[in-house]
């Protein structure tokens, strides 16, 4: 198989790969995915999102808590400057993951615009996934297989939380209720697994009590609150602990 | 400026581009450049990954504290009692993400069967 649009005609990259990323839409992470888009198309529906505007969204975005912050922040009538504080101090997330993969999945060959290119394709499930398989991957089947599997990961739950939008009636409340509950579940398990420091640990548990405390006080900014103080107070506490042993 | 603050079609999705996918693209597009000039361990890096663990654990607890729609009209009891026995099967069984989802479904969807039987 091989891609016009990307390798240059002496093959940058080896596009065999590309379908094997692909297969992975049979697979354990990739159907939890699917279902937390599923309660997503629920959601938007629910908070008045036409369907044309949930299909836009879905790809283009591409990381499911900005998706949950714009539709929450719609919902709820927030002012746009402040949905868009909350959408990128959450997404900061995509910086690190951003720099830890592209190291990996680079050719000393490639242009600067592939990486932007599919950069825009980083989020938690492909990005987990291709972290761990890269060392069983040639070089150049890395990113064709990153792009497999997180292109079609794009398609496919952009159709499921389009069908999910037309059809949410017709499911009784409690079964939309149950797919809701994967998105946080896979956010707080997921963001578990891949933390390297022990201190986002320590800041999982801190924003997860944090957030409902704010809310009490700054119902509209809580999740803006909970993310900036529960983070920070995690780090010095990480900073002082690597200061006392001499780190 | 609203979602709903001009009634032409496009303006929608301008919002969304504005307040959804510029700030989310960012950052990748920001990684991309630095990538060659950052150290993956600097203080720096661990302190932002921090702040954004942190905030997404704050969007999973509004789902079991304050969440819309559907999951609402459940107990908070019930949310709550499902998630932490959701992450604790995940913890203590393996660290297996399947296990940690299964049971707190298990348990949020099996006790309000419970509770539609006995009330």
């Amino acid at each position: 198989m091989s891609s016009p649009d990307f390798s240059t005609p002496s093959g940058v990259y080896d596009w065999s790969w590309f379908a094997r990323g692909m297969a992975n839409l049979f697979s354990l992470p990739a159907l939890i995915l699917v279902s937390a888009f599923i309660g997503f198309g629920g959601l938007a529906r629910e908070a008045g999102v036409p369907l044309l505007q949930l299909i836009f969204m879905v790809p283009t975005i591409w990381a499911l808590p900005s998706h949950l912050l714009l539709v929450g922040g719609i919902a709820s009538g927030a002012p746009m400057l402040a949905i868009i504080a909350a959408v990128a101090l959450a997404a900061i997330r995509m910086l690190p993951m951003t720099m830890a993969l592209i190291p990996e999945i680079r050719t000393p060959r490639s242009k600067n615009w592939h990486l932007m290119l599919v950069a825009n394709m980083i989020a938690i499930t492909a990005w987990v996934h291709t972290l761990q398989k890269a060392p069983n991957i040639p070089r150049e089947g890395r990113l064709p297989y990153f792009a497999g599997f997180a292109g079609t990961m794009m398609v496919t739950t952009t159709f499921a939380a389009a069908l999910v939008h037309q059809l949410a009636s017709a499911f009784p409340p409690f079964v939309m209720a149950g797919l809701y509950f994967l998105t946080p579940m896979y956010f707080a398990i997921s963001t578990w697994n891949t933390a390297r420091f022990r201190a986002e640990h320590l800041a999982l548990i801190f924003g997860f009590c944090l957030g409902p405390a704010f809310y009490m006080i700054v119902p509209q900014a809580n999740i803006l609150f909970a993310g900036l103080v529960g983070g920070l107070a995690a780090y010095l506490i990480h900073w002082q602990g690597n200061r006392s042993r001499g780190g | 400026m609203y979602y709903d603050s001009f009634d032409v079609w496009w303006w929608p999705y301008f919002f969304i581009f504005v307040a959804g996918i510029l700030p989310t693209a960012i950052w990748r597009w920001v990684g991309v450049v630095l990538v060659g000039n950052l150290d993956e361990s600097s203080q720096w890096l661990v302190m932002v990954r921090c702040v954004a663990t942190a905030l997404v654990a704050a969007v999973v607890a509004q789902f079991v504290f304050e969440p819309s729609g559907a999951l609402a009209s459940f107990p908070f009891g019930l949310r709550l009692g499902a998630a932490a026995a959701g992450f604790a099967a995940f913890l203590w069984l393996g660290r297996r993400l399947l296990i940690g989802i299964l049971v707190a479904e298990l348990v949020l969807l099996g006790g309000y069967g419970l509770l539609q039987l006995s009330g």
